[in-house]
């Protein structure tokens, strides 16, 4: 079996006997959220803070008569079925930022199709500015993969440069990415 | 047959406004990737860290895999393991008829390039998408990839404007960037609906969550996967890292050094099959294992960001078709001279020597060493029969002083009557680019004896 040929071709079965010290010295950001928001629109994101949220404010962002898909069940009127393939607008709340490239971390547990990510053509991403780590290393330290099926970090929308290194936006995912920070 | 990387790299810089962009594009993506390094201060120690992973994983390698698998499976994922390219396409090409699949949407994987699956699916009556914009310009083309984050940076907007209009009928004439990536959007956007399959490559498996992770700007992975019910993703065996937790180092390097983004837009863990859906790994050995064992094992460290190339002042002037492997630059010419150096004799000499890669490698990886050490097996290559003879006769004389001397006083007395015509010929060809330099008058030998009279 190519299974054991390959492992044995690996060599023994050796146990590390410890973990890697994964510690790094660094200082600190001045401000982690400005940090965020900088780094955010960098990756070609857009920041909304508001005080709180409701679907009004959220629709007033985007254009009228799109379709808006909310995964976070706060908005009773949106609770479409889900059927078609391709969406305007998903509402999707993150688990946490991180300030040093303006990604957001989202958990999917699969009660909505995964392809609501990228089929989606904006992403309305809702995140409390409590929720914010500096690092990626920070960030990972926080995740708990126990109950995850998928789960991805998010950073602006999809994008490419494969024509002569033009940045264009929306290659095959979302075209606008919207955090509204809280 | 040897490739000739010299003789490609003449052929590419006979176009010379296309050389001179393509060696200007790449160092602009070198520069971003300088200024998204110092931005962090820590940098060298994030890549000392990431050094010690790769060292760590590589040294307890068997145990990784075995983890790996096991918490995978448990996760429901089903893990495959192929010996050698063509068990891999067998693997894949069973899991596709497995689901009566037709059409294949296929995010960017230098592996599956690597074991020519595209080819061994197409010839199976299978259709298969390259869905990255850069992959997909070159499968339109009929081409294969010149780097391995920028497949298509060896092309034009022009040619790509006027590749588009003959596949898909986009404007003739109209190579504006974003005009041309949004009518792809919407060619692949149909593709994506339509498939049966996505295949996927992996730029990180996780050992202790049993999970995958992939890497892209454009979402093609992530949007490929979401859709069909089976996904395959297939790995080279030294992709596992012990955990997420290393993923911390890993995500900030990779994207820095590859582009000079701060991360890539998306960056996905799969860990689980969608419901009612199959996610299956292949594991993939193509020569690695044995490759662990030789004297440049550290090269499995690499993770793909396509630095190295960016820098290479050689890779820059010669374009990555001169190294006719799916890896080019100096990591390519490092992994490809280990696999099968009769053919790639000449990529230890595409090389000045200048350690550029090394520096910029955030894995630490000493490319211009290992080039060096592998020239001392390539040059021995019958096609360097010449170049091996002049050298040894280089190296007699050199080593007798009294013979040197002896030969460089009559070139100095000579040397300035014979004309140009010869000493610069066809046939003298360490004069091919440059001009034999014209002899002092005096040896420095000379020179520095009157000195030392004078000075008595």
């Amino acid at each position: 079996m190519s299974r054991d040929k390959i492992l044995s071709n690996i060599g023994d079965i050796i146990k590390p006997l410890k973990d890697i010290d994964l510690d790094i010295d660094r200082k600190s950001f001045n401000d982690k959220v400005a940090t965020f928001k900088q780094m955010l629109q960098v990756a070609g994101g857009r920041v909304v803070e508001v005080n709180s949220l409701d679907i009004s404010t959220i629709k007033s962002y985007f254009l009228k008569n799109k379709n808006i898909i909310d995964t976070t069940k706060q908005f009773t009127d949106t609770q479409n079925a889900i059927s078609g393939k391709e969406y305007d607008i998903t509402i999707i709340e993150a688990k946490f930022g991180v300030a040093e490239n303006g990604a957001v971390w989202i958990e999917w547990n699969d009660r909505y199709p995964r392809s609501l990510i990228t089929l989606s053509e904006a992403l309305a991403i809702i995140l409390r500015q409590d929720n914010i780590y500096e690092t990626m290393q920070e960030a990972y330290n926080n995740i708990d993969f126990e109950d995850i099926s998928y789960g991805l970090f998010l950073s602006g929308p999809s994008k490419t440069a494969d024509i002569e290194q033009s940045l264009v936006f929306g290659a095959h995912g979302a075209v606008e990415l919207t955090i509204f920070l809280i | 047959m040897m490739v000739n990387h010299a003789q490609n790299a003449q052929k590419f810089l006979s176009d010379k406004k296309m050389a001179k962009w393509h060696n200007e594009a790449l160092w602009f993506v070198r520069q971003k990737r300088d200024n998204a390094v110092k931005s962090i201060d820590e940098w060298e120690a994030l890549r000392q860290k990431a050094k010690e992973i790769k060292s760590h994983t590589l040294r307890y390698l068997r145990y990784y895999l075995q983890e790996f698998e096991k918490n995978a499976i448990s996760n429901g994922i089903e893990v495959y393991w192929a010996s050698d390219a063509n068990e891999c396409n067998e693997i894949v090409y069973k899991l596709i008829k497995q689901e009566d699949g037709k059409k294949v949407v296929k995010s960017k994987s230098m592996l599956t390039e690597e074991c020519g699956l595209n080819p061994y699916l197409e010839q199976r009556g299978i259709e298969v998408t390259d869905t990255d914009l850069g992959e997909r310009i070159v499968q339109l083309a009929n081409q294969h990839p010149s780097h391995i984050v920028l497949p298509a940076i060896h092309l034009k907007k022009e040619q790509i404007s006027s590749i588009f209009h003959d596949k898909m009928g986009t404007q003739k004439g109209n190579s504006d960037p974003e005009y041309l990536t949004k009518e792809a959007r919407k060619d692949l956007r149909k593709k994506f609906l339509d498939a049966d399959v996505a295949i996927t490559g992996v730029n990180f498996a996780l050992a202790k969550e049993g999970a995958i992770t992939v890497c892209t700007n454009e979402g093609n992975a992530d949007l490929g996967a979401s859709i069909p019910n089976l996904h395959i993703a297939c790995m080279g065996l030294e992709k596992v890292i012990p955990s997420a937790q290393e993923l911390g180092v890993f995500t900030r390097v990779l994207a820095r050094s590859a582009t000079g983004q701060a991360i890539t837009a998306y960056t996905s863990h799969f860990k689980k099959p969608k419901p009612n859906a199959r996610l299956c790994v292949v594991i993939v050995d193509n020569g690695r294992s044995s490759m662990l064992h030789s004297n440049i094992f550290n090269a499995l460290s690499c993770i793909r960001c396509g630095a190295c190339m960016n820098t290479c002042p050689v890779y820059r002037r010669s374009g990555g078709h001169s190294y006719e492997s799916v890896v080019p630059g100096p990591i390519g010419s490092v992994l490809n001279t280990q696999k099968n150096i009769d053919k790639y004799a000449s990529l230890p000499f595409a090389c000045s020597l200048c350690a550029s890669c090394d520096n910029v490698c955030p894995v630490k990886i000493d490319l211009h060493n290992r080039l060096y050490i592998q020239r001392q097996e390539a040059i021995k290559h019958p096609e360097f029969k010449t170049k091996r003879e002049i050298l040894k006769l280089s190296a007699k004389i050199m080593q007798n002083p009294k013979l040197f001397a002896a030969l460089m006083n009559i070139y100095r007395r000579v040397g300035k009557y014979i004309p140009n015509w010869i000493i610069n010929s066809k046939y003298n060809i360490w004069a091919k680019h440059r001009e034999m330099p014209q002899p002092a008058p005096k040896s420095f030998a000379q020179i520095y004896k009157e000195m030392q009279n004078e000075q008595r």
